[in-house]
Protein backbone atom coordinates (compact mmCIF):
# COMPACT_ATOMS: atom_id res chain seq x y z
CA UNK A 1 0.00 0.00 0.00
CA UNK A 2 1.52 3.59 -1.12
CA UNK A 3 1.71 6.01 1.93
CA UNK A 4 -1.60 8.17 1.52
CA UNK A 5 -1.59 11.99 3.38
CA UNK A 6 -4.15 12.73 5.73
CA UNK A 7 -7.53 13.32 4.60
CA UNK A 8 -9.45 16.53 5.41
CA UNK A 9 -11.41 15.64 8.51
CA UNK A 10 -14.79 16.29 6.56
CA UNK A 11 -13.66 13.42 4.61
CA UNK A 12 -13.91 11.15 7.80
CA UNK A 13 -16.72 12.32 9.48
CA UNK A 14 -18.54 12.07 6.51
CA UNK A 15 -17.81 8.00 6.25
CA UNK A 16 -20.89 7.71 9.37
CA UNK A 17 -23.96 5.94 7.64
CA UNK A 18 -22.05 4.19 5.16
CA UNK A 19 -23.68 1.25 4.05
CA UNK A 20 -21.70 -1.79 2.54
CA UNK A 21 -23.65 -3.66 0.25
CA UNK A 22 -24.19 -6.69 2.27
CA UNK A 23 -25.35 -9.97 1.59
CA UNK A 24 -25.24 -13.57 3.07
CA UNK A 25 -22.76 -15.81 4.31
CA UNK A 26 -22.37 -19.84 5.11
CA UNK A 27 -19.39 -21.22 6.92
CA UNK A 28 -18.43 -24.79 5.72
CA UNK A 29 -17.67 -27.51 7.54
CA UNK A 30 -13.86 -27.29 6.44
CA UNK A 31 -13.77 -23.41 7.10
CA UNK A 32 -14.24 -23.75 10.69
CA UNK A 33 -12.52 -27.15 11.11
CA UNK A 34 -9.51 -24.85 9.90
CA UNK A 35 -10.61 -21.86 11.75
CA UNK A 36 -10.79 -23.92 14.74
CA UNK A 37 -7.68 -25.12 14.63
CA UNK A 38 -5.87 -21.30 14.00
CA UNK A 39 -7.21 -21.16 17.53
CA UNK A 40 -5.67 -24.12 18.79
CA UNK A 41 -9.38 -25.24 20.08
CA UNK A 42 -10.68 -28.61 19.27
CA UNK A 43 -13.77 -28.87 17.20
CA UNK A 44 -16.80 -27.79 18.97
CA UNK A 45 -19.60 -30.31 19.12
CA UNK A 46 -22.91 -30.34 17.01
CA UNK A 47 -21.46 -28.50 13.84
CA UNK A 48 -20.74 -25.28 16.33
CA UNK A 49 -18.70 -22.93 14.53
CA UNK A 50 -15.64 -21.41 16.79
CA UNK A 51 -17.28 -17.72 17.79
CA UNK A 52 -13.93 -16.18 16.30
CA UNK A 53 -15.70 -16.16 12.68
CA UNK A 54 -17.60 -13.25 14.38
CA UNK A 55 -14.63 -11.37 12.90
CA UNK A 56 -14.56 -12.15 9.40
CA UNK A 57 -17.69 -13.95 8.46
CA UNK A 58 -19.56 -10.57 8.82
CA UNK A 59 -16.97 -8.64 6.85
CA UNK A 60 -17.40 -11.19 4.02
CA UNK A 61 -20.84 -11.54 4.34
CA UNK A 62 -21.05 -7.77 3.90
CA UNK A 63 -19.58 -8.00 0.65
CA UNK A 64 -16.38 -5.46 1.90
CA UNK A 65 -13.31 -6.60 2.97
CA UNK A 66 -10.13 -5.71 5.47
CA UNK A 67 -8.69 -4.22 2.17
CA UNK A 68 -11.93 -2.22 1.72
CA UNK A 69 -12.53 -1.36 5.35
CA UNK A 70 -8.47 0.10 5.63
CA UNK A 71 -9.42 1.85 2.17
CA UNK A 72 -12.75 3.92 2.93
CA UNK A 73 -10.90 5.11 6.24
CA UNK A 74 -7.51 6.39 3.93
CA UNK A 75 -5.10 4.53 6.16
CA UNK A 76 -1.85 5.30 5.59
CA UNK A 77 -0.24 2.47 5.50
CA UNK A 78 -0.90 -1.84 6.10
CA UNK A 79 0.85 -0.85 9.66
CA UNK A 80 -1.28 2.65 10.41
CA UNK A 81 -4.21 0.46 11.56
CA UNK A 82 -4.44 0.48 15.46
CA UNK A 83 -7.88 -1.60 17.30
CA UNK A 84 -9.16 -0.03 19.92
CA UNK A 85 -11.82 -3.01 20.42
CA UNK A 86 -14.58 -5.95 18.86
CA UNK A 87 -17.32 -5.77 20.69
CA UNK A 88 -19.31 -8.79 20.06
CA UNK A 89 -23.25 -9.53 21.28
CA UNK A 90 -23.85 -13.42 20.88
CA UNK A 91 -27.54 -13.98 20.37
CA UNK A 92 -27.16 -17.90 19.08
CA UNK A 93 -24.71 -20.09 18.18
CA UNK A 94 -23.27 -20.10 14.62
CA UNK A 95 -24.21 -23.25 12.98
CA UNK A 96 -21.82 -25.10 9.77
CA UNK A 97 -23.33 -25.02 6.76
CA UNK A 98 -26.38 -22.54 7.72
CA UNK A 99 -26.89 -19.10 5.40
CA UNK A 100 -26.69 -16.12 7.29
CA UNK A 101 -28.10 -12.47 6.52
CA UNK A 102 -25.66 -9.64 7.05
CA UNK A 103 -26.08 -6.00 6.80
CA UNK A 104 -23.27 -3.44 7.68
CA UNK A 105 -22.73 -0.17 8.49
CA UNK A 106 -20.39 2.89 9.70
CA UNK A 107 -21.81 3.90 13.02
CA UNK A 108 -19.46 6.54 14.10
CA UNK A 109 -16.59 8.26 12.30
CA UNK A 110 -14.29 11.32 13.73
CA UNK A 111 -10.44 12.59 14.38
CA UNK A 112 -9.02 12.72 17.81
CA UNK A 113 -5.49 12.80 19.37
CA UNK A 114 -3.70 10.13 21.38
CA UNK A 115 -2.25 10.81 24.72
CA UNK A 116 1.05 11.63 23.11
CA UNK A 117 -0.36 14.19 20.94
CA UNK A 118 -0.75 12.32 17.34
CA UNK A 119 -3.83 12.67 15.39
CA UNK A 120 -5.96 9.65 14.21
CA UNK A 121 -8.96 8.63 12.70
CA UNK A 122 -11.33 6.72 14.93
CA UNK A 123 -13.74 4.64 12.53
CA UNK A 124 -16.90 2.01 14.10
CA UNK A 125 -18.18 -0.49 11.94
CA UNK A 126 -21.39 -2.44 13.18
CA UNK A 127 -22.71 -5.46 11.65
CA UNK A 128 -25.43 -7.60 12.01
CA UNK A 129 -26.39 -11.46 11.95
CA UNK A 130 -29.54 -12.70 11.23
CA UNK A 131 -30.01 -16.79 10.73
CA UNK A 132 -32.37 -17.93 7.75
CA UNK A 133 -35.65 -17.44 10.15
CA UNK A 134 -34.62 -13.71 10.35
CA UNK A 135 -34.07 -14.26 14.12
CA UNK A 136 -30.78 -11.88 15.46
CA UNK A 137 -27.37 -14.52 15.40
CA UNK A 138 -25.05 -12.07 16.94
CA UNK A 139 -24.04 -7.98 16.41
CA UNK A 140 -20.80 -7.17 15.80
CA UNK A 141 -19.00 -4.18 16.68
CA UNK A 142 -15.28 -3.19 15.04
CA UNK A 143 -14.02 -0.19 16.38
CA UNK A 144 -10.15 1.00 14.77
CA UNK A 145 -7.71 3.77 14.70
CA UNK A 146 -6.35 5.23 11.68
CA UNK A 147 -3.02 6.57 12.75
CA UNK A 148 -1.87 9.81 11.08
CA UNK A 149 1.81 10.92 10.31
CA UNK A 150 1.92 15.06 10.77
CA UNK B 1 -21.72 -24.92 39.42
CA UNK B 2 -21.41 -22.01 42.28
CA UNK B 3 -19.55 -18.99 41.49
CA UNK B 4 -18.90 -15.67 43.49
CA UNK B 5 -17.54 -12.62 42.78
CA UNK B 6 -13.82 -12.65 43.23
CA UNK B 7 -13.95 -16.36 42.16
CA UNK B 8 -10.70 -16.75 39.25
CA UNK B 9 -11.48 -18.53 35.99
CA UNK B 10 -9.79 -21.44 35.35
CA UNK B 11 -6.61 -20.35 32.88
CA UNK B 12 -5.74 -21.51 29.56
CA UNK B 13 -2.62 -21.96 28.14
CA UNK B 14 -1.59 -21.15 24.33
CA UNK B 15 2.10 -22.50 24.59
CA UNK B 16 3.46 -20.70 21.34
CA UNK B 17 2.05 -18.57 19.00
CA UNK B 18 2.98 -20.33 15.82
CA UNK B 19 3.06 -18.50 12.06
CA UNK B 20 1.69 -21.42 10.83
CA UNK B 21 -1.94 -20.62 12.59
CA UNK B 22 -1.54 -16.87 11.42
CA UNK B 23 -0.60 -17.62 7.93
CA UNK B 24 -4.29 -19.82 7.65
CA UNK B 25 -6.01 -17.11 9.50
CA UNK B 26 -4.77 -14.61 6.69
CA UNK B 27 -5.97 -16.92 4.02
CA UNK B 28 -9.24 -17.20 6.05
CA UNK B 29 -9.55 -13.69 6.28
CA UNK B 30 -9.01 -12.66 3.23
CA UNK B 31 -6.43 -10.24 4.96
CA UNK B 32 -3.83 -9.40 3.00
CA UNK B 33 -1.80 -6.94 5.47
CA UNK B 34 1.76 -9.05 5.38
CA UNK B 35 2.33 -7.99 8.93
CA UNK B 36 0.62 -11.38 9.93
CA UNK B 37 2.72 -13.87 7.72
CA UNK B 38 5.62 -12.48 6.49
CA UNK B 39 8.82 -12.02 8.99
CA UNK B 40 10.71 -10.03 6.07
CA UNK B 41 7.81 -7.00 6.27
CA UNK B 42 8.50 -3.66 7.68
CA UNK B 43 6.76 -4.09 10.73
CA UNK B 44 7.79 -7.85 12.10
CA UNK B 45 11.49 -7.01 11.33
CA UNK B 46 10.57 -4.10 14.01
CA UNK B 47 10.18 -6.65 16.35
CA UNK B 48 13.29 -9.20 15.47
CA UNK B 49 11.59 -10.96 12.96
CA UNK B 50 8.27 -12.17 14.50
CA UNK B 51 5.26 -11.70 12.87
CA UNK B 52 1.77 -10.27 15.05
CA UNK B 53 -0.69 -12.73 16.03
CA UNK B 54 -4.23 -11.33 14.36
CA UNK B 55 -6.09 -9.39 16.94
CA UNK B 56 -8.92 -12.23 16.76
CA UNK B 57 -6.75 -15.38 17.32
CA UNK B 58 -5.65 -13.51 20.71
CA UNK B 59 -9.37 -13.01 21.65
CA UNK B 60 -9.72 -16.92 20.50
CA UNK B 61 -7.82 -17.58 23.51
CA UNK B 62 -10.48 -15.95 25.90
CA UNK B 63 -13.05 -17.76 23.95
CA UNK B 64 -11.67 -20.91 24.45
CA UNK B 65 -10.77 -20.36 28.79
CA UNK B 66 -14.30 -19.45 28.39
CA UNK B 67 -15.77 -22.71 26.54
CA UNK B 68 -13.93 -25.04 28.59
CA UNK B 69 -15.10 -23.15 31.92
CA UNK B 70 -18.99 -22.90 31.36
CA UNK B 71 -19.23 -24.95 28.04
CA UNK B 72 -19.39 -23.75 23.95
CA UNK B 73 -22.68 -22.30 23.93
CA UNK B 74 -22.36 -20.44 26.97
CA UNK B 75 -20.92 -17.02 25.71
CA UNK B 76 -23.19 -13.90 25.60
CA UNK B 77 -21.17 -10.69 25.30
CA UNK B 78 -17.53 -10.00 24.90
CA UNK B 79 -15.32 -6.68 24.77
CA UNK B 80 -11.82 -7.02 24.01
CA UNK B 81 -9.31 -4.13 23.71
CA UNK B 82 -5.40 -4.71 22.33
CA UNK B 83 -2.95 -2.19 24.26
CA UNK B 84 -0.19 -4.54 22.73
CA UNK B 85 0.89 -6.79 20.07
CA UNK B 86 0.52 -10.25 20.38
CA UNK B 87 3.96 -11.35 18.78
CA UNK B 88 4.91 -14.89 17.02
CA UNK B 89 6.36 -17.54 19.47
CA UNK B 90 4.83 -15.81 22.32
CA UNK B 91 3.90 -17.78 25.22
CA UNK B 92 0.06 -16.74 26.34
CA UNK B 93 -2.13 -17.22 29.73
CA UNK B 94 -5.47 -16.77 29.11
CA UNK B 95 -7.20 -15.32 32.78
CA UNK B 96 -10.52 -14.01 34.36
CA UNK B 97 -12.08 -13.14 37.32
CA UNK B 98 -15.52 -12.75 38.39
CA UNK B 99 -16.71 -9.21 38.65
CA UNK B 100 -21.10 -10.16 38.99
CA UNK B 101 -23.34 -13.03 39.51
CA UNK B 102 -26.98 -12.10 38.19
CA UNK B 103 -30.52 -13.99 37.32
CA UNK B 104 -32.03 -12.42 34.16
CA UNK B 105 -34.67 -14.25 31.97
CA UNK B 106 -34.77 -17.55 33.79
CA UNK B 107 -30.62 -17.77 33.14
CA UNK B 108 -28.00 -17.10 35.74
CA UNK B 109 -25.46 -15.00 33.93
CA UNK B 110 -22.07 -14.22 35.05
CA UNK B 111 -19.69 -11.22 34.33
CA UNK B 112 -16.02 -10.79 34.45
CA UNK B 113 -12.84 -9.01 33.88
CA UNK B 114 -10.56 -11.14 31.29
CA UNK B 115 -7.17 -10.81 30.04
CA UNK B 116 -3.74 -12.16 28.48
CA UNK B 117 -1.03 -12.48 29.46
CA UNK B 118 2.22 -12.72 28.20
CA UNK B 119 4.31 -12.88 31.88
CA UNK B 120 3.35 -11.11 35.13
CA UNK B 121 1.61 -7.54 34.49
CA UNK B 122 1.80 -7.75 30.43
CA UNK B 123 -1.18 -7.75 29.11
CA UNK B 124 -1.53 -7.54 25.60
CA UNK B 125 -5.17 -8.23 25.65
CA UNK B 126 -8.11 -6.91 28.12
CA UNK B 127 -11.61 -7.05 28.14
CA UNK B 128 -14.90 -8.05 29.70
CA UNK B 129 -17.39 -10.97 29.29
CA UNK B 130 -20.97 -12.27 30.32
CA UNK B 131 -21.35 -15.86 30.61
CA UNK B 132 -24.36 -17.85 31.32
CA UNK B 133 -23.91 -20.61 33.63
CA UNK B 134 -24.71 -24.02 32.91
CA UNK B 135 -27.72 -25.64 34.68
Amino acid sequence: MSPNPMPPEAEIEALVGHEFPGGEYTIAHWENFLLTNCTGAEPLPGGQVHPVALFHVPILGANTSIAEMFALGQAESDFSIGIESYDWEMYQPLIEDKPYTITARITEADRRTNDKGFPFDRIQFQFDLADEAGEKAAKVVVTWHYRRTV
Amino acid sequence: MKVEVGDQIPEWVMERVQIERMRTMAAILRDPNPVHWDVTSELPQRFGGRTINQGPLGLSYMINMLHEWTGPTSVRHINVRFPKAVLMNDHITARGQVTGVREEGGETLVDLDMWLEREPGDKPLVGEATVVLPR
